[in-house]
């Protein structure tokens, strides 16, 4: 897509990063009127596959404050609250998917779309380990219940999400960027 | 569907405090009591009482927050039970010591006394972090936190993010809401997909596909519109800097901070207070 | 300063995505306190010539550029950015995307903000650009609340606090209404008698010659064909690419000598039962917020082509909402062939009634064209043998065979625009409804796109009467009303202030001017030869009977 390094952080990156978090703070906040599917305990958030969309088109940094920012506007807009280990969770999310950006070649290729969708599964497990561990820690809880309470349900919920909606969003991608100029 | 923030001006002793006092603050009782692991009902008490009285001080309205607290409290209920069912270990391992006698049996699962105390002391402790952390939204000004962030020394690049990303929000709304109607216009309903989680979700694409798709053009143009007017060329001067000053209640706050975080570890590691322990008149309440 | 504000020798720029050239051999020179007006159709040239003197070219778009172009004698790809953005101050086509704050102060601030100037000098700065452009009373309002008027003062007043000697204008009026466009265009003017070099890009030229420009660029291809004085201006220019006011365009046609075809008198129909009925609908959304539509009573029947004008926010999307069933009366009810829309869902409403939104861009999902048109016949659960059949129809009619395979994201805008038709065609609907059809096309395009689907030939009908009972739009555009509508609604303070034929309609020009509606050259035109042609013409048709 562009050339420059992984963690460029230029206006690129501010404005992308402030866009994306932006969206998964509203699509995070729509949820509350949007019926989602859901099974037991496991919701599907759809913003998620933005959030890792975001980390895979503009790299790690974006992701990163696509995540952190857009899940702390989302809490805040939701009236929830500021829950800041879910939201530096979220901001690795973004990151570690970002981190594939730079070999993202074509937004179209199924080679390139199983690597984002790994990186983003990949991503999402970490996330979702550090705000289940950081919970652990802060809450007083043991592994197993911040893995039975925290982490699983959240894990197959995103991971879920990412595996059907990234590529998608990928693919409507290809087609905007074909128009660009840059 | 407009976004509306839960922020409004209140004229109350919380919202008169600089918003950097108030996040230095709320990490420093979050990391003053998880860091040293203090579990000691003694000292929780206390600070339950001083975050209850800092939660009513931001005289929130209660209508505003119900939701919210419910959730709260299904989820500190759920994740204290499951815990305390499937162990009653991750706090001190003192819970988990067998001496303590069995109160009633669940599941084949013993109920002792340590564990019941140290369910409830869970609880009292989640909720002390939890008063402080649900204000932020509704007395903290949205135009200003990427100013307070700045003064708190992130770079001018990370805080302007957070300002531009505030400035997006309402605009993506409106987007959002106009997608909505225009595919139901088409005779899409939302309440009528059905199928699978994968065919279910796929179907949210004609909602999501059309904002996300936008916003990455709109992205380009906004690059351009900061780069003609020389974003990240200079270091920025922040005009709302100087609204935000610590006052005399700032540095008693700050203080008070500071207090928290270094007792919690002074009580903890230098005088030995504060480790989970099972006061008398609870135990002979069973005996 | 001595030198020249602006100087472009011999430019040559081609986009490294691009094979063609962009820009081929300009140059061009600008006094201190000359208004230039650049115009020209999309694709001709005029942005990627904005960029240049902007200098985003060549920092952010790569190509090969050859050639000069120097800002008081300096060349701008030399130049370093906080120096650059103090010489050009660029307004941008779209204020929503070139607002970066949420308050107004914050956002005329920025600028001065990213240079490091001290604190007093910014306030100070702002607010002179505040008084400058009468705008101290927006000073503490929310960015996302202001008019579109409001938003376009606010960004060219961020632009105003770098203290700029050139301001380069790239088509401010495409999001404007005509009544906020004629007040901008005022303020250009006054801006380059006050010593700015001006450059509006703009292809409107009949709106733009208000600014009273002191010379204009006509390009095409990427090259100069016409810079010159803008009174008497030569065949070069092709009033089919850019908008003339309609004496030049009846000039120009006597010139040529050609004869123009008088659109065929459309047949005299029946008025049938109606389709949609407003019965003395009123609506707000709360009962604690006043009332958007008050008392409406409108009835649209087979056959109608209705144009609806009047200001923004007076509550013209408010009032399509409720026949599609989006939006329900408070009081009052609206019926869809004889049903109250309250007992019905969006969905079923669908089936009679096709509504495309303003922007293609908050509706285009689908991977595939064919997909994307299959999407709504599939929702309203059509008979899955009969809407292949549907699609290719649709494709036909607006014009995309062969784009079945292509993905709508990636088609042009004006493709995209019909693309929304097509997904609306496919749902069989029997009325049509367009939110601003114009909107994001430029002149040449939405003519052509406008032509498509109203020229009725002597052996068929025009595309949408062919398959839509009734069609209605809104628009801020007075001349699509007069050009092709066959019914006018004036709709300000909440309710329908008049409604019948545009020539009844659109005479009284008090009443327009009351409800911030410009009577155009167009409408004057027509109204002086009505007389005569005993109906409204397009300006062409207009110079068999012009004097």
């Amino acid at each position: 897509m562009n050339n420059s390094s992984t963690w460029e952080f230029g206006t690129r990156q501010v404005v992308y990063g402030a866009i994306g978090a932006a969206l998964y703070g509203v699509l995070s906040w729509a949820s509350n009127f949007v019926p989602l599917p859901a099974a037991g305990n496991v919701t599907f958030r759809p913003a998620v596959a933005v959030l890792i969309f975001f980390g895979v088109a503009y790299g790690p940094w974006v992701g990163f404050l696509a995540g952190f920012i857009g899940n702390t506007l989302g809490d805040a807009i939701s009236g929830w609250g500021f829950f800041w280990n879910w939201s530096v969770g979220n901001g690795l999310m973004g990151l570690v998917a970002g981190l594939v950006a730079a070999q993202i070649k074509d937004f179209r290729a199924q080679g390139d779309i199983v690597k984002a969708v790994i990186y983003g599964i990949v991503g999402v497990a970490v996330g979702m380990l550090f705000a289940s561990f950081t919970e652990m820690i802060t809450s007083g809880i043991d592994f197993n219940t911040a893995l039975v309470g925290y982490f699983v349900p959240a894990f197959i919920g995103n991971a879920v999400v990412t595996v059907i909606l990234v590529p998608i969003l990928m693919i409507a991608f290809a087609a905007v960027a074909s128009r660009r100029g840059r | 569907m407009l976004v509306t923030w839960k922020y409004r001006p209140r004229n109350t002793f919380i919202q008169r405090l600089d918003p950097r006092t108030r996040l230095l603050f709320f990490f420093c009782v979050i990391f003053g009591l998880t860091l040293p692991d203090i579990w000691d009902y003694r000292v929780i008490l206390p600070l339950f009482a001083m975050s209850l009285t800092l939660y009513l001080l931001a005289r929130i309205e209660w209508k505003d927050v119900k939701r919210v607290w419910l959730f709260i409290f299904v989820l500190v209920f759920m994740i204290v039970g499951l815990n305390a069912l499937l162990s009653g270990r991750g706090g001190p391992a003192s819970v988990t010591n067998t001496a303590s006698p069995v109160v009633f049996e669940v599941l084949g699962i013993d109920v002792t006394i340590a564990k019941i105390w140290f369910a409830l002391t869970q609880v009292v402790r989640m909720i002390t972090m939890t008063l402080l952390a649900i204000p932020i939204p509704y007395t903290m000004d949205p135009n200003i936190y990427g100013t307070a962030f700045r003064k708190l020394g992130s770079s001018d690049k990370v805080s302007f993010t957070m300002d531009l990303a505030f400035r997006f929000l309402p605009t993506f709304a409106r987007d959002f809401t106009i997608t909505m109607d225009s595919q139901r216009a088409r005779g899409y309903e939302l309440e009528k997909v059905k199928g699978g989680i994968a065919s279910r979700l796929r179907k949210l694409a004609p909602l999501i596909i059309p904002v996300v798709m936008q916003s990455t053009v709109t992205g380009e143009e906004v690059i351009d519109a900061m780069d003609l007017r020389a974003f990240g060329t200079n270091p920025r001067t922040w005009i709302k800097a100087d609204d935000l000053r610590y006052k005399f209640a700032d540095y008693i706050m700050l203080g008070l901070a500071l207090i928290l975080l270094v007792g919690g570890f002074v009580l903890r590691f230098g005088l030995g207070i504060g480790e989970f322990f099972i006061p008398d008149f609870f135990t002979n309440l069973f005996l | 300063m001595p030198e020249k504000p602006l100087v472009i020798d011999s430019l040559t720029f081609k986009y490294k995505t691009r094979p063609e050239l962009a820009l081929e051999d300009v140059s061009l020179e600008l006094k201190q306190g000359e208004l230039l007006l650049i115009a020209g159709s999309s694709g001709c040239g005029k942005t990627t010539l904005a960029r240049c003197i902007n200098g985003l070219i060549p920092r952010s778009y790569r190509g090969e550029r050859s050639g000069k172009v120097l800002l008081h004698g300096r060349e701008v790809a030399d130049m370093p950015i906080p120096e650059m953005a103090q010489v050009v101050g660029t307004l941008l086509q779209d204020p929503e995307r070139q607002i970066v704050a949420s308050n107004v102060f914050n956002e005329i601030a920025f600028g001065p903000e990213n240079l490091g100037l001290p604190r007093g000098e910014i306030i100070s700065r702002v607010d002179q650009a505040l008084s400058r452009l009468k705008l101290e009373y927006l000073r503490e309002r929310e960015t996302f609340n202001l008019s579109g008027g409001e938003k376009q003062k606010v960004a060219l007043a961020g632009v105003l606090t770098m203290n700029p000697s050139i301001l380069l204008l790239d088509e401010p009026l495409a999001s404007l209404d005509p009544a906020s466009a004629h007040e901008a265009l005022e303020v250009f003017r006054s801006l380059a008698d006050e010593g700015k070099t001006v450059i509006l890009v703009e292809h409107r030229v009949e709106d733009a010659i208000e600014a009273k420009p002191d010379r204009l660029l006509y390009m095409e291809e990427g090259r100069i064909k016409y810079l010159g004085p803008i009174t008497d201006l030569p065949k070069e220019i092709d009033h089919t690419q850019v908008k003339l006011p309609a004496p030049w365009v009846v000039r120009r046609v006597k010139a040529q000598g050609a004869t123009v075809k008088e659109p065929p008198k459309p047949p005299v129909q029946e008025r049938g039962d109606p389709l949609v009925v407003f019965e003395d609908v009123s609506f707000r959304y709360d009962s604690d917020l006043p009332f958007i539509l008050e008392n409406v009573n409108l009835k649209i029947f087979p056959g109608d082509l209705i144009a609806v004008l009047g200001p923004n926010g007076a509550g013209k999307s408010t009032l399509v909402k409720h026949a599609i069933g989006l939006l329900k009366p408070t009081s009052g009810r609206v019926l869809v062939e004889g049903q109250d829309t309250r007992k019905l869902s969006v969905a079923q409403i669908a089936r009679t009634l096709g509504y495309v939104f303003q922007s293609p861009t908050h509706m285009l999902y689908a991977p595939t064209v064919q997909e994307e048109l299959e999407f709504g016949p599939k929702n309203l659960a059509y008979d899955p043998m009969l809407i292949p059949k549907f699609v290719n129809e649709s494709l036909s009619t607006v014009n995309l065979n062969g784009f079945a395979e292509y993905p709508p994201l990636g088609l042009s805008f004006g493709q995209q625009k019909r693309t929304t038709i097509a997904a609306v065609l496919a749902m069989r609907s029997k009325i049509l409804i367009m939110d601003e059809p114009t909107a994001g096309q430029d002149f040449a395009n939405y003519t052509h796109f406008m032509n498509t689907m109203c020229d009725v030939s002597e052996d068929a009908q025009s595309v949408l009467s062919a398959n839509f009972a009734a069609t209605l739009f809104i628009t801020h555009d007075l001349d699509l009303a007069v050009t092709y509508a066959n019914r006018a609604l004036l709709f300000g303070d909440r309710r329908i202030i008049a409604d019948g034929k545009p020539q009844d309609v659109l005479k009284d020009e008090e009443l327009l001017l009351k409800y911030r509606v410009r009577p155009t050259s167009l409408l004057r035109l027509n109204l002086s030869l009505l007389p005569q042609t005993g109906r409204f013409l397009p300006a062409e048709s207009l110079a068999a009977y012009a004097p």
